[in-house]
């Protein structure tokens, strides 16, 4: 497709570009991760190259491949002037980070996180390097290849997110939303939240503006715990 | 070594060697259907022709179509030579890839499957079947001859144990050679010729000499089935694990085929060793599996008044440990059909016992009482770790459990922990085991577990990790393949746990400490050789 | 005492002093099409920042491809972008068959090249009818869907689902065209052309959906670059990246149509490109109509990837033999690495595959368009207000299941 990119890359960096390959047309090289950072600018700013559109950036897990690095970090890019494309790959170890490249493409910030999220490739100097597609809570990396895929994860404690005071209604309640009336609870006296005899008004109001998160059941005033998921 | 060239890449080879051999030995598959390293030549169904390149070609003279002219010219085309029959000549150069050699391929491939039925579904070789891997390799196209097939006759009984099915059969006589070469017995031939060439059995014989399974195994399609195996489990659903048969003391190194959805073995297969078994397995041997799920002990059992009643695996544990702790003379019985490692565990646990209680101990050996053996693979012995058991006890020789049993009479023992189920003696002759407090540990039921008064239940060979040493002082490793049920364990974990509950500190726990215990255990092998497993 | 507003006063609107708030949206918003949650700083209505919190249809698409089949992962990218699943059946298939080295005969070309260009007439007729529906327009809603229904009737007589089509396959199609398929097509051509008519007379000079979409959400072309974006949203800004023009596949560069570009990158725009790509599409596929043989096959005949014809499996060994080992053991698809793009009704669509010569694919990597435009969202929407969340959100076209995998 366009060769002259691995021509004018390995013109400019000579054996730092550690192979190239034209497989089924598809325009690929290698680097370090440390040359990470250097090669995309080159690729972004070089009149000759003008690589602007940034496509993607994924990653493969290869933990089995002896006398190389674990994953395969890649970097899609094409250019709008000049209507070609390159892959990028760099090879990372375990626990090796590379340079973020946020500042040369924008598109990166949601990438990389994606690939930190999905393989545990962290990426130095990212503003923001939380998991994306999944819930802060997830253990592991779910697209490395000794992630099985059966896995079940953990039960999630309930969250109380900072800065935001108005709670979504749902937590560790009694199982069933405030205004259901548990009948068999009630006709023992311990449904305190409908009960005229012992449910007070203000009771209810505590329950209403925190959720059901303490509603009371034993003592009023009280607030019995309960774990959720139960 | 010489080496002589395949698709250009050096081989080497020993002087003798065909080309189908020396590539087999180096891993490279040329196709064939007839040939078998553990069989003579045969050379008739033309796979593995290649193509030698000579100063002087052989150019068969042949007609071919011409376009041009529109009528068939004078041409000739290459002769083919078949790799197995061919010995190596020094530089050869062989090529398997060649235009006359892939469309030779491709020309046998569509012939055997000229008359194939369309049997897949229904036929137990699907997924390990041959003709199925060199369509795919080599013949990649469609039918060309679109008439009924030639019918010929199915479910024919061979014997007690093989089902022979004529449709499916490509005459490669694997199946001939092995009852000739390796068995000695010519029971089976082929009859008649072109479309109706078919095996049959001798007139006035069955299929019936000790390794009819093993006809099935050669055979490269689903021509023979066997009759335990046939309909049970589709192949691309089992999952294989190295062991050791425990038929006998030859020790046959064995594929335990099993259903990982159903943790249920469904069949074994031999797993080549030159020094061992070759390519073969003995019937008997092939249906040691099904000790595997048949007549288990899945839960404890106690002797209570008389009786047997089931108990709690936890409770028969304690009782266990209870009896260990009370006896004064105690009586260890070892088995040959345990495992090295399970011996090797029970044995350190009884002499860690005796320093700690200042108990008496004494060593009997449990094994069966042999069977008939020949000269190809039956050992006589039917225990497949006598040698291994032997050595583990070292120095202190194995009394027979007569012997035992003329001790607990003579009141010379006061409680037994026994190992196994098997025992040469029968129930009657062993009575007066069940007279004082004796333990067993047993994955099935057999005469010791009918004559103790407290029974343990451990994993199979199937369930568990361990090693045998066969006759010849050979020590292989066995791996666990499923999961035993109801929270068993193997023998020797079971009593790792036992000792942890007697205090007893045996400073093992995992396979490869008792592993390194077994390799620094002093004791010679009765036959030589190392008693722990090289992995 | 009066107030006095004079001093809040500043080019004539009373600034009420006010202290940024954390608003939360989503997941669950009725006015979010696709479970998406935003986390909103505020000043009053304007929108200071946003955070775009993606993930809550998050499936582990790519996870789940590396224990299959390659033909198994059909039904996975049908439910990719649900609203155009021939897209990325097509798109699929490509990519293996680029890895494979394969090439399909000229008919199923132009068969697939038909059915893309349908799916993306349903894509864009949802996405734009949505948009109308979510300022109020109700009425072009329904119009545009039932339209789409027409669309789908063609899809559903040539692969037997409405939706989920799972009709491609390595080396061709599922099935070979029926025999009505053409006339079906150009039957329901005129229908879907003047749908959008009586859509745009009713919208585009509308004051209301002006103001709404006018100005609103509006991207730069040098930032849509940098953030990757593609498809109509890139287009709206007067980029002219279409992956059918570029680096064209299958056999667009032998049918005649444009792009359609916008040059605000405003909301207002990408509704006209999209509606614009709807009559290209029609364009597209009269000719496809026009040049696709009536006869010959529209799949190849190398039967280690395609699936042989069903009454040869139940007559002959050797097709049922290929089809057992397609089915049990899967296409061995040669070692190696793609990377293969086509046009998605959101843009590039690009598939990067692995193989290690096993019957299952050792990674697919899905290269989401809405994923990648739904970065850019935050761009379009800071100094925006709240009511510009619902057409902008909208007219980027976020496909929950494409967006998360």
């Amino acid at each position: 497709m366009s060769k002259k990119i691995i021509d004018r890359l390995e013109a400019q960096f000579g054996d730092r570009v550690l192979a190239k390959s034209g497989f089924r047309g598809d325009d690929e090289a290698i680097v370090a991760p440390k040359d990470w950072r250097e090669v995309a600018l080159f690729l972004r700013d070089d009149p000759a190259l003008e690589l602007n559109h940034f496509i993607d950036m994924t990653a493969t897990d290869y933990p089995m491949r002896e006398g190389l690095p674990r994953f395969d970090v890649l970097l899609f890019v094409r250019s709008q002037t000049k209507n070609h494309r390159v892959r990028i790959k760099a090879r990372v170890a375990e626990g090796e980070s590379l340079p973020t490249l946020y500042e040369v493409w924008a598109g990166a910030l949601w990438s990389e996180r994606e690939i930190f999220d999905m393989f545990g490739v962290p990426f130095e100097g990212h503003p923001d390097l939380r998991r994306i597609l999944l819930y802060p809570e997830f253990e592991g990396h779910p697209l490395r290849k000794d992630y099985p895929i059966a896995r079940t994860q953990p039960l999630v404690e309930y969250r109380d997110v900072e800065g935001i005071d108005k709670l979504p209604p749902f937590g560790p309640d009694m199982g069933m939303p405030w205004t259901r009336v548990d009948w068999a609870e009630r006709m023992e006296g311990g449904d305190l939240q409908v009960s005229p005899d012992i449910g007070t008004q203000q009771h209810q109001r505590l329950a209403l503006s925190r959720g059901l998160e303490y509603l009371p059941t034993g003592e009023p005033g009280e607030a019995e715990e309960k774990p959720s998921g139960e | 070594m010489p080496t002589f060239k395949l698709d250009g890449v050096e081989i080497p080879y020993e002087p003798g060697d065909t080309i189908i051999r020396a590539a087999w030995k180096h891993n490279v598959e040329i196709p064939h259907y007839c040939w078998h390293p553990g069989l003579s030549v045969a050379g008739n169904c033309r796979m593995c022709l290649v193509e030698v390149k000579s100063a002087r070609p052989i150019a068969l003279p042949v007609v071919a179509w011409d376009e041009k002219k529109k009528e068939f010219v004078p041409a000739t085309k290459t002769k083919l030579t078949p790799a197995c029959a061919t010995e190596i000549t020094e530089g050869m150069e062989v090529m398997q890839k060649s235009e006359a050699v892939v469309t030779a391929q491709r020309a046998v491939q569509e012939y055997l499957l000229l008359n194939h039925p369309v049997d897949c579904p229904i036929c137990d070789q699907a997924g390990e079947c041959k003709l199925q891997d060199y369509w795919l390799a080599h013949q990649k196209r469609l039918k060309r001859k679109h008439t009924e097939i030639v019918h010929r006759s199915k479910t024919v009984r061979f014997g007690p144990t093989i089902v022979y099915d004529a449709e499916r059969c490509i005459s490669c006589t694997r199946c001939i050679r092995f009852c000739d070469e390796v068995v000695g017995d010519h029971v089976l031939d082929m009859r008649e010729r072109g479309n109706k060439n078919e095996i049959f059995v001798s007139p006035g014989r069955e299929l019936d000499h000790d390794y009819t399974m093993m006809t099935e195994h050669v055979c490269p399609v689903g021509a023979l089935t066997t009759k335990d195996f046939r309909f049970k489990a589709r192949v691309w659903f089992l999952r294989s694990a190295p062991s050791v048969c425990t038929g006998c003391a030859t020790g046959c190194n064995s594929w335990i085929d099993y259903d990982p959805r159903y943790q249920r073995v469904y069949r074994l297969r031999p797993r080549d060793n030159e020094q061992v078994n070759k390519f073969w397995m003995c019937d008997d041997g092939m249906m040691s599996y099904k000790r595997f799920h048949e007549d288990r002990i899945l839960i404890g059992r106690a002797r209570q008044e008389g009786r047997v009643v089931e108990v709690p695996r936890k409770d028969a544990l304690e009782g266990t440990a209870r009896l260990l702790k009370a006896t004064r003379k105690l009586a260890l019985v070892l088995s040959a059909q345990a495992s090295n490692e399970d011996n090797f565990v029970a044995l350190r646990l009884v002499r860690k016992l005796a320093e700690q209680t200042g108990a008496s101990t004494q060593l009997y050996l449990a094994a069966l009482g042999g069977w008939k053996g020949d000269n190809i693979l039956r050992n006589a012995d039917n225990n497949p770790n006598r040698a291994g058991a032997l050595a583990v006890a070292g120095h202190t020789a194995l009394a027979p459990l007569t012997d035992l049993v003329r001790a607990v009479d003579a009141k010379e023992i006061d409680a037994i922990l026994s190992l196994g189920w098997a025992a040469a003696e029968g129930v009657d002759e062993l009575a007066s085991l069940a007279s004082i407090p004796h333990a067993n540990l047993s994955s099935n039921i057999g005469p010791l577990t009918q004559v103790a008064t407290l029974v343990v239940p451990v994993a199979t060979v199937a369930e568990s990790n361990g090693s045998f040493t066969n006759a010849k002082g050979m020590t292989q490793p066995f791996k666990k393949a499923i999961a035993a049920p109801m929270g068993i364990t193997s023998a020797w974990e079971t009593l790792i746990a036992l000792a942890g509950s007697l205090g007893l500190d045996l400073s093992m726990k995992q396979l490869s400490e008792v592993r390194g215990a077994l390799a620094t255990h002093a004791a010679p092998t009765t036959a030589g050789g190392t008693l722990a497993p090289a992995e | 005492m009066e107030t006095n507003y004079e001093e809040f006063e500043e080019d004539g609107e009373i600034e009420l002093p006010s202290e940024p708030m954390r608003l939360n949206m989503g997941p669950s918003h009725p006015a979010m099409h696709g479970t998406i949650r935003m986390v909103l700083d505020l000043d009053g209505e304007s929108i200071l920042d946003v955070d775009i919190q993606p993930g809550y249809l998050h499936r582990g698409f790519e996870k789940s491809c590396e224990r299959g089949t390659w033909n198994q992962v059909f039904p996975y990218v049908d439910r990719l972008n649900y609203v155009s699943p021939m897209l990325n059946n097509v798109g699929f298939s490509l990519a293996v068959e680029k890895l494979a080295g394969l090439e399909v005969p000229a008919r199923g070309t132009w068969y697939r090249m038909i059915l893309g260009e349908l799916a993306r007439i349903s894509d864009h007729l949802t996405c734009n009818g949505a948009s109308a529906m979510e300022l109020g327009a109700f009425t072009p809603f329904l119009w545009c869907i039932k339209t789409r229904d027409y669309v789908w009737d063609i899809l559903e007589q040539e692969t037997g689902a409405r939706l989920t089509h799972s009709f491609g396959r390595i080396g061709g199609m599922a099935k070979p065209p029926t025999d009505t398929f053409k006339e079906h097509t150009l039957a329901v051509l005129p229908q879907v052309e003047e749908t959008i008519a009586e859509t745009e007379k009713i919208l585009i000079r509308n004051r209301i959906f002006m103001d709404r979409m006018q100005g609103v959400g509006r991207l730069r072309p040098e930032r849509a670059l940098a953030l990757g974006v593609t498809g109509p949203v890139l287009r709206s800004t007067g980029v002219d990246y279409d992956v059918r023009k570029a680096n064209p596949y299958m056999f667009y560069k032998d049918v005649d149509f444009d792009i359609p570009v916008g040059h605000d990158g405003d909301n207002y725009d990408r509704f006209i490109v999209r509606f614009e790509e709807i009559r290209q599409s029609i364009r597209i596929i009269r000719q496809c109509v026009e040049k696709m043989p009536d006869a010959g096959p529209t799949s190849i005949d190398d039967y280690r990837y395609m699936f042989p014809p069903k009454d040869e499996v139940y007559a002959t060994i050797e097709a049922t033999i290929a089809h057992f080992k397609i089915v049990m053991e899967g296409v061995k698809v040669p070692p190696g690495e793609v990377y293969s793009f086509t046009e998605a009704g959101n843009g590039e669509l690009g598939f990067y595959i692995v193989s290690d010569g096993s019957g299952t694919p050792y990674r697919v990597r899905a290269r989401p368009p809405s994923f990648l435009n739904l970065q850019a969202c935050r761009e379009m929407l800071v100094g925006d207000m709240i009511p510009d969340i619902i057409p902008t959100f909208g007219s980027i076209n976020m496909i929950g299941g494409e967006c998360d995998r």
